[in-house]
């Protein structure tokens, strides 16, 4: 099968001063539009992996849905794969938010099931992340990696402040 | 004979004058310091948790201190107009003891206002609000009084945390602690609410969007309040001594030229 296209969009974190958009176990994203119109049919799936930094390098595509490694596996896999969307959702016309909050599903995970769960990351990162598009015969198209993101550490230090 | 009979009876008028508004201000202070004392704002249980309610002790002061400056100015103008050098000292006594008692009250609000600072509140807010376990009764009492206040406080102002939400996540709190941050970024009583109690839009306050959440902090709604009692207390109580120092020296001068 042929390697999936890359685009040359990056993901990011917006820029607008959003006070929630990096805490201490989620961040926001930009909702990428009109990226994958030309790569996608509407019944394929977008995905968001996220990587810690250092893992993204060695961080291979799998093959097909069944391989997606999943918000369990983060502390062995260094790393996961969530959100996922129909592709006709990041379409041109779909009116939408304009972000996507990666961990703040608290209710999925640890129950052992097969959904792809978008909770909280264990650990400040740093994280890339990355969207990939899955058919039906595996990836069809992938976006660049993200700069590194860092989230907030502070309510993990001291409780009194100077 | 006849001039200094002249200065004596512009004497008598002066500290008539002199005991009439400090009966007026006495009944001010009595009032302005029970105004304060009822804390309209219900910020009190703040201050309790700070251990330190000086400047409400310098307002129940000011209470007794105001009713003894209105008893004492009626006693010293009817010594005034009587003559009568037995009163007369019983005034200057007890006018001095009243005197010390009003000077604690003010220099104790003056230099507490320095006490209320962001950072003691902010700390405060960290230690108590929303803390699960308290260790033992008189601490589960105060961080009863530190929740419902800024509870309260955030609703009513529609303000976050002292300085902001950001509050929240840049230090460890006992709130973080029982409420995780996924989902609580920070208070949902942060959030702009409908009129029924819940937030109009939970996602766009719990990733800050404008218009969902409150940005202000809530140092202003505290300290504002609490400023205007402790320069009240304590600059008005000081307007007080100072006339009361005139008409007291006034009144020495007038019993030492009294006989009985």
């Amino acid at each position: 099968p042929a390697p999936p296209a890359l685009l040359p969009y990056v993901p990011r974190v917006p820029p607008a001063a959003l006070p929630g958009k990096l805490t201490a176990t989620t961040f926001a994203l930009e909702r990428p539009c009109c990226v994958f119109d030309r790569h996608a049919n509407a019944s394929d799936a977008v995905w968001l992996v996220v990587a810690f930094a250092n893992a993204s390098a060695a961080f291979r595509n799998p093959p097909s849905r069944a391989d997606v490694p999943l918000y369990e596996q983060l502390p062995t896999a260094c790393s996961y794969m969530t959100l996922e969307t129909a592709a006709a959702t990041y379409a041109c016309s779909a009116a939408s938010p304009a972000v996507l909050r990666v961990g703040g599903d608290t209710v999925c995970g640890g129950q052992g099931g097969r959904d792809p769960c978008n909770g909280p990351l264990p650990s400040p990162g740093p994280y890339r992340v990355k969207f990939l598009v899955m058919g039906c015969h595996g990836p069809k198209a992938e976006t660049r990696w993200s700069d590194p993101i860092l989230l907030r550490r502070g309510t993990g230090g001291t409780a009194v402040p100077p | 004979m006849a001039k200094s009979d002249d200065g004596i009876r512009i004497l008598q008028g002066l500290l008539v004058f002199g005991n009439v508004v400090i009966g007026m201000c006495g009944i001010a202070l009595t009032a302005e310091c029970i105004f304060f004392v009822s804390d309209p704002h219900g910020l009190y249980p703040l201050l309790e948790a700070t251990e330190n309610d000086d400047i409400y002790a310098a307002a129940w002061i000011g209470i007794f201190v105001g009713f003894a400056l209105f008893a004492l100015s009626i006693l010293g103008i009817v010594g005034v107009i009587k003559s009568n050098r037995t009163l007369l000292l019983v005034y200057i006594i007890l006018m001095l003891i009243t005197y010390a008692f009003e000077m604690a009250s003010c220099i104790t609000a003056a230099t507490h206002r320095d006490f209320l600072t962001p950072n003691l509140f902010l700390k405060q807010m960290l230690e108590r609000y929303q803390k699960s376990e308290p260790d033992n009764n008189n601490d589960k009492w105060m961080t009863e009084g530190v929740t419902k206040t800024w509870d309260k406080l955030m609703l009513q102002n529609q303000c976050c945390g002292v300085r902001g939400p950001s509050d929240w996540q840049e230090y460890m709190s006992a709130f973080r602690i029982t409420h995780n941050d996924a989902d609580f970024p920070w208070p949902h009583n942060c959030c702009v609410m409908d009129a029924r109690g819940s937030p109009v839009n939970l996602d766009g306050c719990k990733l800050g969007v404008p218009g969902y959440y409150n940005s202000n902090g809530c140092y202003d709604a505290i300290s504002g309040p609490m400023n205007t009692h402790a320069w009240g207390v304590a600059w008005f109580g000081f307007a007080i001594l100072c006339w009361t120092f005139c008409v007291l020296l006034g009144t020495m001068f007038y019993w030492s030229r009294t006989e009985y």
